[in-house]
């Protein structure tokens, strides 16, 4: 029985079924994955392909890094190993930055598809590996060299068989062997479920080929895309903006033009790559670009080649977000985050009902120390106001665009033995606007672990606060104590035993005049507590008298 | 001559099951609910059943209770005003929430918000950490004037009293509670550290403050309730269904009214457990799907699975996410949006999509003629035929399958260019994709295999959609009990008495010795069965459940493990956690340390074996066929005639072939081409997908 696609109905059936598939095998990764990022944040994502290697399905929530990098990657590994030397049971993987995803903690794990000995099509994870050797995850390195083992594409599985000189090669190379071992067959089993899903629902739905699907939702998505960008005017946009940088500040500039249907980024401007772990490859530039633009246009349609083929990317060789071999990359994100903002801003004035106001971003507190005479290594997340939109109120302690998850005090405090004293919305750091920013907080850990303890500070938004757009001011930075005296960030720091860490984070932008804020409210800003008085009178421009007026309502 | 009556109050209907203890004949009524005072509804529903047995109401031993009321409170923001203690420097904890988004691309989410207001909290200075030592002692004394001035302030009505590592020891919240009580004897008060307290202070805060949110609501309703029964001559037991599948008394609902959270679904589940038991299908996904939302639950060696947190009153899209989440003991469901309610349009590319939007009861679905002009899953049940307009809830409701084709041909096929039978064929398979797809991802999630399971559904819908979605789950066997459309008040009448109680505490495994295990169930026994001995039961009679939830050390995820709290399940504990743990995930890591992380028990009251429900209404007599019918027959394209039966004569032993379409009142059984039906002697229809 063999059917053919007719029909939308049955296209988005077909469709919807393929995308689960990716989301089942993602599932499987990040149950079975020891790397905390990949349980905790999801940093990994799982694609389908047809047998012509192009991207029907990429997993629901993989995060914004993976959007569209993967067919690249296939690429890649079709050029060293060809469609027709590839048999069953073969597995393929690379952690090489330029042809992954922009740094070598991830790895891209590729398994052929066959039903029967015909190939139908390919399956592929992504993941963030524990480790990867050299420096570890730090913006300290200067060049590759010094990150880790980088992984050509090589044969991880032949016709079933693990070849072992791999698992050798890494195990002389990496820190927990064991840990990144088990994340490698983690991705060799998620690759294996989606191969059996693909090749049943292909079974299932008489389809021999993938092919006629690929197109029509290839097809679909491109439409959408091309309509939607229709609706924004033609027209050229140009921004820059500054952020903090291993060695003084870093420029990042963009050129944004509409023409019917089709969008161009340019980032002519951006400054060059430099000797510091901070650089982006160009296929992490595209994700990023590719994401920005999604949210500002049609987020809801799923990730595949179709929705970046009206999207063209330029970006000058060696520049920050075109780092060529052998630039350092280990903390791509650091730069490769801040092009959302950078589009955004970009566009504040073209798509002022869609953009999204600079966030405070969230702080990844990486805290070595020892604990009940065990050693440990974590990350403490706490997270700055979400930027304000139009009509649309920035949330508290909510990160933008990266996306980790809080940490409970209770379970923090149980596994380091570290003290968390406090924990508070910070009033007045959301910047002001017609809609205002949200709220970034202040924390204040003290070290009872009884041994030393390091904190790497890295986090950004001290120098350069979060923008508002459309006439709203910025959101309050983000500082450093220690033992309450304050501190610069891009540093790691020792807290002995009693010592104390205060950090505040920074809030979001807000959106529009401030004086377009209604009194209603501002009037539930106090009541809350989220504006003081004296914020009324200095970032809404109040007088003192209508402050205290206001006041005695609440 | 005793009965024992089960009460499910639903959102629409108020379903009550009766069983005659002696004879194990069940008889069941529906009535519509009464939402400004749901005990009216019960109180006219039992005296409406007991008349339809004849039965006095003196005779009825035990009444079981099931209600939305607590979910819809919350739902609603229907609660009283709750004020908060909490430890000083921690009173934004629940403005915080996760610090995490739920969705990357939407840029407009919305969050729950919090049921205290900001301004409705007030801290104390005190703290103790991770170990229960403490750090800084309390004064409970120095909470009196701030807490009196926001009592009357903000005019609250109940006190939940919020301390950070409160699951380790709650001395300092107790403290405070009689301070509390003493000064302010009206309030209500809920303690984080009491009942189910376990780590991780966001979740656990947010189910206290839902305690104290609905306590005065659910203590007025209970009264009522009482009163209402008490004056129609009630003289029996009442009974609230819990989330766990397990009943408590009126004095443990009152106290611990976030327990009552999906109680009804609950109870469903738990019906579909014990039918699988009676066929001798100890694994089962049950499937009940209505108006508005579909859920499944799995269940293992005849015990639905379950969890111990419940995510409600979903903000944004029925989003996970949007809504709050509790520390309650549920059984574990998958739910989704789909339902007969369920609308459908066209999303962003262009593909056909249904729910989780849905047309509720007004206007409802188009075919109800009250206004409704977007095409719902029932529009199409009308249009491919397996709906019957003229029979509808058994002829109590008129629908026009005019309208219903309509709204397809206006609101869809058009835009589709398809015809009205291919697109609302296009609505009933995009719903059996939806909820196949989501109960394998749930499945795998728990590292069962589907395949294995027998479908049990129920609902108004799901025996609709039930033989086609287990044939995309490659499930063999659907069985459609009698009275499905009563389900949960049948479950009712099963449930045991059962408290459930847990507490957190770390542990490397190897430093975990039998005292430490004597103790740890010591204290979590004397809990259980103090509140199962108020409500009546000898603790010689109890059943207790233990389980642990451990991890590989330095992992993210804890797997349960069942436990029997004799010192020797000690030492069975590693290897119960390996295999628990490769059936999830496939592999074991035999060189890694185990960490015990939440300890818990169940005490219940003991099952024993139950009679077969004799179905009253099932005679089994007569001539089962009725004027056949064209309608949609999936396996070949186009509508061919099925016959029609009247599931209530059907006789036990009978067996057809589809296409068929089996009616009872309050719904369908689809039985397409490629399907054989057979009766057993229970009235149970089951469905064999060849």
């Amino acid at each position: 029985m063999s059917k053919v696609i007719t029909d939308t109905i049955t296209l988005g059936i077909h469709w919807d079924r393929l995308i689960s598939i990716a989301d089942e095998m993602m599932q499987a990764l990040i149950r079975t994955a020891f790397s905390s990022t990949v349980r905790e944040t999801h940093d990994c994502s799982t694609t389908l392909f047809d047998a012509r290697g192009r991207a029907v399905a990429q997993a629901t929530s993989a995060i914004p890094s993976f959007t569209g990098t993967a067919p690249i990657t296939l690429a890649h590994m079709l050029k060293r190993y060809p469609a027709a030397s590839l048999r069953p049971g073969d597995v393929l993987l690379t952690n090489d930055p330029w042809m992954g995803t922009g740094h070598m903690f991830d790895v891209s794990v590729m398994r052929p598809i066959f039903s029967g000995e015909k190939l139908v099509g390919y399956c592929m994870s992504v993941s963030h590996l524990p480790d990867v050797g050299g420096a570890g995850w730090s913006p300290e390195t200067t060049e590759m060299y010094q990150e880790g083992l980088r992984l050509p594409v090589t044969k991880f599985f032949e016709a079933g068989v693990r070849n072992a000189w791999v698992v050798e090669l890494v195990e002389g190379n990496v820190r927990v062997a064991d840990q990144v071992i088990g994340d490698l067959m983690a991705n060799v089993a998620c690759t294996a479920v989606g191969e059996r899903l693909l090749v049943e629902f292909m079974q299932e739905s008489g389809l021999e080929d993938l092919g006629p699907i690929a197109d029509a939702v290839l097809e679909h998505s491109e439409d959408a895309m091309r309509a939607s960008l229709r609706q924004v005017a033609a027209g050229v946009h140009k921004h820059q903006i500054q952020i903090e940088g291993k060695a003084g500040p870093i420029t990042l500039a963009c050129t944004v033009q509409f023409k019917d249907g089709g969008v161009s980024v340019d980032y002519t401007g951006c400054d060059p790559a430099g000797p510091f772990g901070m650089n982006v490859p160009f296929c992490y530039t595209r994700a990023m670009t590719g994401y920005a633009l999604k949210c500002l246009t049609l987020p809801s349609v799923p990730n595949n080649d179709g929705v970046m083929a009206p999207i063209e990317i330029t970006a000058p060789e060696n520049c920050i977000v075109n780092a060529l071999p052998p630039a350092a990359t280990a903390v791509r994100h650091s730069v490769g985050h801040a092009l959302y903002p950078l589009l955004m801003g970009a566009l504040a004035r073209a798509l002022p009902e869609r953009v999204h106001a600079e966030s405070g971003g969230g702080n990844m507190l990486n805290v070595r120390g020892e604990f009940k005479s065990r050693k440990h290594s974590q990350v403490f997340f706490c997270s700055g106001g979400y930027g304000a939109l139009q009509g649309f109120d920035g949330h508290s302690t909510t990160p933008a665009p990266s996306n980790p998850r809080g940490m409970p005090v209770e379970i923090w405090e149980a596994q380091t033995g570290m003290l968390i004293e406090s924990k508070v919305l910070l009033a007045d750091s959301g910047g002001a606007g017609a809609a205002r920013g949200g709220l970034g907080q202040r924390m204040r850990m003290r070290n009872e672990s009884g041994s030393p303890v390091n904190v790497s500070c890295f986090s950004g938004r001290t120098e350069f606060l979060p923008q508002g757009y459309a006439g709203g001011a910025p959101g309050k930075a983000r500082r450093y104590w220690i033992n309450d005296e304050p501190v610069p960030s891009k540093k790691v720091y020792v807290l002995k035993p009693g010592d104390t860490l205060m950090t505040v984070e920074a809030g979001g932008g807000g959106f529009g005049q401030p004086s377009q804020r209604t009194s209603e409210q501002l009037l539930q800003d106090l009541r809350e507590g989220f504006v003081t008085e004296r914020g009324l009178v200095e970032d809404y421009g109040l007088t003192p008298a209508a402050a205290a007026e206001l006041a005695s309502h609440s | 001559m005793t009965y024992r009556i089960g009460v499910d109050i639903g959102g629409t209907f108020t379903d009550l099951a009766l069983i005659n203890d002696s004879d194990g004949r069940v008889f069941t009524h529906k009535l519509l609910t009464t939402p400004d005072a749901p005990e009216r509804a019960v109180v006219d529903g039992v005296r409406a059943i007991l008349e339809l047995t004849g039965g006095a109401i003196s005779d009825v031993t035990d009444l079981v209770h099931g209600t939305t009321l607590v979910t819809n409170a919350l739902i609603e923001r229907r609660g009283c005003k709750v004020g908060m203690i909490v430890t000083k420097g921690f009173r934004d904890t629940l403005d915080m929430g996760r610090e995490t988004r739920y969705d990357l691309y939407d840029l407009r989410l919305r969050f729950a918000q919090p049921l205290v207001e900001r301004r409705a909290r007030i801290e104390v200075d005190e703290r103790i950490d991770h170990s229960g030592r403490v750090l800084r002692p309390l004064d409970a004394e120095s909470i009196v004037k701030p807490l009196s001035e926001m009592v009357q302030r903000e005019r609250l009505e109940a006190i939940a009293i919020c301390l950070l590592h409160s699951y380790v020891d709650a001395t300092h919240e107790r403290q405070i509670a009689e301070v509390v009580r003493k000064h302010h004897p009206d309030l209500r008060v809920s303690l984080s550290g009491e009942g189910y307290p376990v780590i991780r202070e966001f979740e656990r805060w947010t189910t206290a403050t839902l305690n104290a949110y609905v306590q005065p609501l659910v203590h007025r309703y209970l009264g009522s309730l009482e009163s209402g029964l008490r004056t129609s001559g009630f003289e029996g037991r009442l009974l609230i269904m819990g989330s766990n599948g397990g009943t408590m008394n009126p004095a443990t609902a009152r106290r611990f009214p976030a327990r009552l959270l999906e109680s009804g679904p609950a109870a469903g589940i738990l019906m579909s457990a014990s039918v699988g038991r009676a066929l001798g299908r100890p694994d089962v996904l049950g499937y009940d799907m209505g108006g508005t939302t579909a859920k499944g639950a799995l269940i293992r060696e005849g015990q639905p699975m379950k969890r111990y947190d419940l995510e409600v009153a979903h903000v944004h899209h029925f989003r996970r996410g949007s809504g709050l989440t509790m520390n309650v003991p549920v059984l574990d469901m998958i739910e989704i949006g789909a339902g007969g309610g369920s609308l459908a349009s066209l999303d962003d590319r262009g593909m056909l999509q249904v729910g989780p939007r849905s047309a509720g009861a007004v206007p409802g679905p188009a075919c109800y003629g009250r206004g409704g002009t977007t095409p719902a899953l029932t529009d199409a049940n009308l249009v491919l035929g397996y709906l019957d307009p003229g029979s509808f809830l058994g002829g109590r409701m008129k629908v026009d399958a005019g309208a219903a084709a309509a709204a397809i041909e206006t609101g869809l096929a058009r835009d589709l260019s398809a015809t009205t039978t291919r697109a609302a064929w296009g609505i009933h398979e995009v719903v059996n994709e939806n909820v196949a797809r989501a109960f394998r991802v749930h499945a795998s999630e728990h590292g069962v295999d589907v395949r294995r399971c027998t479908m049990v559904a129920f609902g108004g819908s799901g025996p609709l959609h039930a033989a086609r979605v287990a044939r995309k789950l490659k499930i063999n066997q659907v069985v459609l009990p009698p009275a499905a459309g009563v389900m949960s008040a049948l479950g009712l009448l099963i449930s045991p008495l059962s408290f459930e109680v847990a507490m957190t505490r770390t542990t490397l495994w190897n430093d975990v010795d039998r005292q430490q295990w004597d103790e740890m169930f010591g204290i979590l026994r004397q809990r259980a069965e103090e509140v199962l001995s108020e409500a009546g039961l000898s603790v010689t009679d109890m059943e207790l459940h233990g389980r642990l939830d451990l991890r590989y050390a330095g992992q993210g995820y804890e797997v349960g493990v069942d436990v029997s709290l004799d010192r020797s399940s000690l030492q069975e504990v590693p290897a119960r956690f390996d295999a628990a743990y490769a059936s999830v995930f496939g592999i074991t890591l035999a060189d890694q340390q185990l960490e015990v992380v939440h300890w818990r028990l169940e005490a219940r009251s003991p099952t024993g074996k139950q009679r077969p429900m004799q179905f009253a209404s099932y005679s089994g007599q007569g001539e089962a066929d009725k004027a056949p019918r064209k309608a949609f027959d999936g396996e070949t394209g186009g509508y061919v005639e099925h016959r029609v039966l009247d599931r209530y004569r059907l006789a036990p032993g009978q067996t057809f072939e589809g296409p068929a379409l089996v009616e009872e009142m309050e719904s369908t059984t689809v039985v397409g081409s490629g399907v054989r039906g057979r009766v057993d002697q229970q009235h149970n229809l089951i469905l064999e997908i060849l």
